[in-house]
């Protein structure tokens, strides 16, 4: 998979995110993991990704808000590790429905996308 | 998830994030510093320094300031982008098709104003409450007298009453006192100030209504002679400058200082004609009594209490029956509103059916444009688009043909009541009487709308969600499912029926005013010109010098070239003048009360007015140089209630002649009993002259008045044809009968749009089966009958029903309209088949174009075009 694109010439160390990109990680990371708050699924997408994406933590916040605009994750308030009050982040069974969706388009993008790009490479 | 409830939730979200701004500012503000806090203690268990793991921290989230902007916009865009997308594509669409779009912006314009028109009236006349403290609990304080018959208020008081009511009846408060003043002579700076309305009023007037000046004060009981102006007049005639305050108004010679300005709005309590200065009474005036009810006391306890009071007052000779009367006056004191509550309520009924109608209307037509664009819709749903997007799409094209009708009937209404003021019998409309676009009315004309868009943007929303994607395979003819086509059968069937129901109303109108126009007054208003004359603002009161301008005026006239008769009588005809009178019959025993109308008339009354003679003579001039004339006239309802079989000249009881029925105090007057009597020689008071002309009338008006003039110049004069007096009274009938034939038109028409947009589309529909049949052989008058077939079920279901809720709704509205209707049975049976067989003329009119054109179907086409 090609995950690195080229800009001046120089290969970026970490990742920028396609829009949506970081909702289906989020979504991924709730099925899976069941409830979390941000800090959680912020730091699971990092050691998940080997450290590779994430620009800012609290980026995550957008994508969170977003998510639940669409009725795809519900938000509770209960209590961290450190013994604070946190939000908590629930997928919703709409939200599982979209996960399913959104992973078969992506893996179908991704697919097409590294055919289209190793074909151009090998033109070279 | 649907879209559309996707779309609904994102909404809410953001609607209540709005509200909620605060709090959910605050709750992220936690949510960042447990995340903070969180990856202080990962960097502390890496082995960092305090700071130093707060500062990586922090880095790794990001500025939290950042972040809460973000945060912010995030929960604020996204559903301004999908409305405007919607907005756009509706826009479009509606462009597309500018004849579609035109038709039903001016019909909802139309309908839409209409309403708003109506509305504005009624708010001004029956709904908006006086900008006083506690509008609810004020009250007029009256007495009834009742004598001879009838109920005669006494609305005025002197000081002494409001004295004696003020110290011993606890269950009025704030009472206060004021009285229109008859046409003041108003001077400032010793400017005359011409036809300026002015009320007397008590010195606490302002204090206990609670209207506070927005300059100077309210008059104090320590005050000498002060005034108080009004606003308008405020700005007008001083500009708006304070320097107004200190100001002397004299009004009929006697000087105020002005001390303050009434706050803009308010008008004084007579809200007919506002007034534009209020002077504290000084003299004892009677005034019109207004107070407050104490909270708590039923009407019943607060009329007893003051009944007591007025009893103890002892305002009346014993052996008058009076009654006290507290009338609502938080709405203002108003005739207009007393003569136009019945006709604006029965307007408002008529003009929400055309509203109704015009609903239906356009909901048919955009149901029947709908499905011509089936296919499209059909393909974008096969694209994925979502059903519940394409109802929204429907709801906001709705919402924006209704919100352009909305801006556009606001033009419509400004329009329609200026002529709906212009048809009232009044002199000058009351200022507060205009078409005013405030935020009552506009607030009005939008919901309006909003309503409407719902009202016929539902039915199609709700067939645009059901696409069926299968179809898209099959013939695009066959998608325009039976379903669809039941419910535009369904809004056409609703249609007919509220015009029947609308049609029936306004023929009541309609035949009303055709009854009056047609009654037999009695008398010959051709070439009549009526005189009314007022005396006092000349400075003569009723009595002898009184007396002697009437008859100066009477010979005058009579010497007007082109008059050929004039007479005197007291009560001015067609004006619900009337005397009552009675007498004692030799040999007969008559009620106790048992009175009948009289006039007072002048010589040769009967001939100039034109009223038969039936028997014996009328007033000689010889009769009325006898100075007291015996004898008296008597009509012929009177000669057959009291002498049935005999000839009541015969009966030498002073009858010496018997006329024909006149109906003389209005067009709607019952033919009563009545006698006439002679004026004196030397009459205290006549009201009106009556004068017969040679040739039109309106040749003289002109000479009358100037001549009257000449006499003296203060004497007021009233000069008006008796076919223009008989046409005021029936103003109300015509204006009713009018606005209502109007909106029959309009609802006509509009339903005729609606069916012609239904059998076209029915047409279009069975192309390929008609070309078929054409194709097998079938005539034309098969083709026409196939294609009109169901049309013609719609009708007859809808013209039915229609006529069932209309004879239901006359019955009920027959008995609270009695006042507008006349002389027909309230269930009208020939106006409610008129009706029906208008709107089906009509509406098989609609149905022609269409079947015309199934007929012209060229089959070969027809069977291809699959």
């Amino acid at each position: 998979m090609c995950y690195v694109y080229r800009k001046d010439v120089r290969v970026k160390s970490k990742l920028d995110l396609l829009q949506g990109t970081l909702d289906l990680m989020v979504l991924r990371t709730l099925s899976t993991l069941g409830p979390l708050h941000g800090y959680g699924i912020a730091r699971r997408i990092e050691q998940v990704s080997g450290d590779r994406v994430i620009l800012n933590q609290g980026t995550i916040y957008t994508s969170l808000v977003r998510l639940q605009q669409r009725g795809w994750i519900s938000a509770r308030w209960g209590v961290s590790e450190n013994n604070r009050r946190a939000k908590y982040y629930v997928i919703t069974r709409s939200g599982e429905k979209q996960l399913v969706a959104e992973t078969e388009y992506w893996e179908r993008l991704a697919a097409v996308m590294g055919r289209v790009l190793a074909s151009e490479r090998s033109d070279k | 998830m649907s879209r559309l409830a996707q779309w609904l939730r994102t909404l809410w979200s953001r609607c209540s994030a709005a509200l909620r701004r605060e709090r959910l500012d605050r709750e992220f503000d936690e949510e960042l510093t447990t995340h903070l806090e969180l990856l202080v203690d990962e960097g502390r268990r890496h082995g960092l320094s305090p700071v130093d793991a707060r500062r990586i921290a922090l880095q790794r989230l990001g500025q939290p300031g950042v972040l809460r902007e973000i945060h912010r916009e995030q929960r604020a865009i996204q559903i301004i982008d999908r409305l405007t997308q919607d907005v756009k594509h509706s826009l479009r669409r509606l462009r597309q098709t500018p004849v579609f779009t035109a038709v039903v912006t001016l019909s909802l314009a139309l309908g839409i104003g209409a309403n708003t028109a109506l509305f504005s009236l009624v708010d001004d006349l029956l709904l908006r409450s006086l900008p006083v403290r506690d509008p609810n609990r004020l009250v007029q304080v009256r007495q009834v007298a009742l004598s001879f018959g009838f109920r005669k208020p006494l609305n005025a008081f002197s000081p002494q009453a409001f004295d004696t009511m003020r110290a011993h009846n606890d269950a009025l408060s704030d009472i206060v006192g004021f009285a229109p003043m008859d046409r003041p002579a108003v001077l400032v700076d010793g400017e005359p100030e011409p036809g300026r309305d002015v009320e007397q009023v008590s010195v606490n007037f302002f204090h206990h209504l609670g209207v506070v000046p927005v300059v100077g004060r309210a008059p104090e009981p320590s005050d000498a002679a002060v005034a108080v102006v009004s606003y308008d007049w405020w700005q007008a005639r001083f500009g708006g400058s304070s320097s107004v305050l200190g100001k002397i108004v004299t009004v009929n010679g006697q000087a105020a200082e002005i001390v303050g300005v009434a706050p803009r709005g308010f008008h004084g309590l007579a809200t007919d004609t506002p007034s534009d200065l209020w002077i504290v009474s000084r003299n004892a005036m009677d005034l019109l009594m207004v107070a407050r009810t104490r909270p708590g006391l039923t009407a019943a306890q607060v009329s007893a209490a003051t009944d007591a009071v007025f009893r103890e007052l002892a305002l009346t000779p014993p052996g008058i029956q009076m009654e006290t009367e507290l009338r609502p006056a938080g709405k203002g004191m108003s005739q207009l509103r007393a003569q136009y509550e019945q006709p604006l309520v029965a307007l408002t009924g008529l003009v929400a059916l055309v509203l109704l109608i015009t609903c239906t209307n356009v909901g048919t037509l955009l149901m029947v444009r709908n499905a011509s664009r089936r296919r499209e819709l059909t393909v974008r749903v096969a694209l994925g688009a979502g059903k519940s997007r394409l109802v929204v799409q429907c709801l906001v094209e709705s919402a924006l043909l209704a919100f352009v009708g909305g801006a556009l009937a606001l033009a419509v209404a400004q329009w329609g009541v200026s002529i709906l003021l212009s048809l009232l019998p009044i002199a000058a409309v009351p200022e507060g009487l205009t078409f005013q676009a405030d935020a009552r009315v506009v607030g009005f004309a939008v919901l309006l709308s909003l309503l409407s868009a719902l009202l016929f943007g539902l039915a199609p929303a709700w067939r645009a969600s059901h696409v069926d994607v299968t179809a898209l395979r099959s013939s695009p003819g066959s998608t325009a499912t039976t379903a669809s086509r039941r419910v535009g059968r369904f809004l056409v069937a609703c249609q007919v029926g509220l015009s029947v129901l609308l049609l029936v109303g306004a023929g009541l109108f309609v035949q009303t005013l055709r009854n009056l126009v047609q009654v037999d007054v009695g008398f010959n208003p051709d070439r009549l010109v009526q005189v009314v004359i007022d005396t006092r603002g000349a400075g003569y009161g009723d009595g002898d010098a009184a007396g002697a301008v009437y008859r100066l005026v009477l010979e005058r006239l009579a010497a007007i070239p082109g008059v050929e008769s004039v007479t005197a009588v007291r009560n001015p005809i067609m004006r619900h003048s009337l005397s009552r009178g009675m007498m004692r019959l030799p040999g007969m025993t008559l009620e106790p009360d048992e009175y009948w109308d009289e006039a007072s008339v002048g010589p040769s009354f009967f001939e100039t007015m034109g009223i038969p003679l039936l028997r014996g003579r009328t007033f000689a001039a010889a009769d009325f140089a006898a100075e007291r004339g015996r004898g008296f006239i008597v009509n012929e309802a009177w000669a057959k209630r009291y002498f049935p079989n005999d000839d009541p000249i015969a009966k030498q009881i002073g009858i010496i002649g018997v006329v024909g029925n006149a109906r003389l105090a209005g067009v709607r007057s019952e033919t009563a009993p009545m006698t006439f009597m002679m004026i004196p020689r030397a009459p205290d008071r006549v009201s009106a002259l009556e004068v017969r002309a040679s040739g039109r009338p309106t040749h003289v008006v002109a000479a009358i008045r100037d001549e009257v003039r000449r006499i003296h110049p203060r004497l007021f004069v009233d000069v008006r044809p008796m076919r223009e007096e008989i046409a005021r009274d029936m103003a109300t009938e015509r204006l009713v009968a009018g606005t209502s034939a109007f909106f029959g038109a309009l609802g006509l028409l509009l339903v005729s749009i609606g069916i012609f947009g239904v059998a076209s589309y029915a047409v279009a529909m069975r192309t390929n089966e008609l070309g078929i049949r054409m194709a097998l052989g079938a005539g034309r008058w098969t083709v026409i009958r196939e294609s009109l077939k169901d049309t013609m079920w719609v009708l007859a279901a809808g013209s039915s029903a229609g006529t069932l809720v209309a004879v239901a709704a006359v019955r009920v509205a027959g008995s609270f309209m009695s006042d507008l209707l006349f002389g027909l049975t309230a269930s009208d049976a020939a106006t409610i088949a008129a009706a029906v067989l208008l709107i089906v003329a009509v509406a098989l009119a609609a149905c022609i174009m269409p079947a015309r054109h199934a007929t012209r179907i060229d089959p070969l086409r027809a069977i291809r075009c699959d």
